[in-house]
């Protein structure tokens, strides 16, 4: 699976999906132009990489200091994908700053439509 | 001429404790450096972090619904929608404020939306908000569509809305937040 990289923008987050290492980051700031068309490529490497179906640990760190309400959107839609895979061995790592509640909450609501998937809210 | 009155305008706006306005084309570069200005105007003060961080959140969702949702667009760029943002401090209350102008034959729905969601306590908002989330895009809306739930998530009061006739055909919508 080749590496999806995206260097970050003021309004776009930093990806580093990496199919070797089977950690993937998003980080940053998120409330692109046109949100759709930021997250199509993720969102279609995601579905590829899940595809690959590989069995060891793999982890999502989500460290994102703001995101605008499609973003959410967005965000849901990548959990809800991971989640359907029924895989116990990914986990998402809802990394926020120790002081920012707002940032743990959303975390929070995330966290409360996940069946599946190890979900952790880390506080930095 | 404008150029003489524009003190008086200045004392206006910042009688009215008016941070930053824009009113014209608004495009995803102002969004963007707008909101670093705004962000650094705000750590620089002496308000909580969490405070700041609400007034740039709602601020987003206020310009990304005038480029995404006003009527009247810009000759040049269609990408850019034409309307006006007011960000300021009254007291001890920070207000952002958008407006732009909407089809007439969308008042109604948006109305109702809107009274909807002002009756909601935070409870009822967070919930509808994650209904909305799951829910599809509808067909008017190129982001989530939630972008209301949002502000009225992270205000501090019910939001409040206006709409104006400007001809047959089209309304001026504006729509404020406190926090």
């Amino acid at each position: 699976m080749t590496r999806l990289q995206i260097e970050k923008t003021k309004s776009s987050p930093k990806i580093d999906f990496d199919g070797q290492t089977h950690i993937h980051l998003i980080e940053g700031e998120s409330y692109p132009e046109n949100t759709q068309q930021f997250y199509d490529p993720i969102l279609d490497w995601i579905n590829s990489y899940l595809a690959e179906g590989y069995e060891g640990e793999i982890i999502f760190n989500i460290e994102l200091i703001y995101f605008n309400s499609s973003s959410s959107k967005v965000l849901l839609d990548i959990f809800d994908m991971l989640d359907e895979t029924k895989n116990e061995k990914i986990t998402v790592n809802w990394i926020h700053d120790e002081d920012d509640e707002a940032m743990e909450e959303y975390g929070e609501e995330f966290e409360e439509d996940i069946e599946h998937i190890k979900f952790h809210i880390v506080a930095k | 001429m404008l150029s003489q009155s524009l003190y008086s305008y200045k004392s206006s706006l910042d009688r009215d404790g008016v941070i930053f306005t824009f009113c014209g084309p608004i495009s995803h570069d102002i969004v963007e450096g707008v909101g670093v200005t705004l962000k650094s105007q705000l750590a620089g003060s002496q308000v909580k972090q969490t405070t700041a961080m609400k007034v740039f959140a709602v601020f987003i969702e206020q310009v990304q619904n005038v480029i995404n949702y006003s009527q009247e667009r810009n000759d040049f760029d269609s990408e850019m929608g034409m309307g006006i943002i007011v960000v300021g401090k009254n007291e001890e209350k920070y207000f952002i404020i958008g407006g732009n102008k909407i089809k007439t034959s969308k008042v109604t729905v948006l109305e109702e939306n809107l009274t909807e969601l002002v009756a909601m306590d935070k409870d009822e908002l967070k919930a509808f908000y994650k209904k909305r989330r799951k829910s599809n895009t509808s067909e008017d809306s190129k982001g989530a569509g939630i972008g209301f739930i949002e502000m009225a998530r992270k205000a501090s009061e019910p939001l409040v809305f206006s709409f104006e006739k400007v001809d047959d055909e089209y309304s001026f919508f504006s729509i404020e937040a406190d926090i």
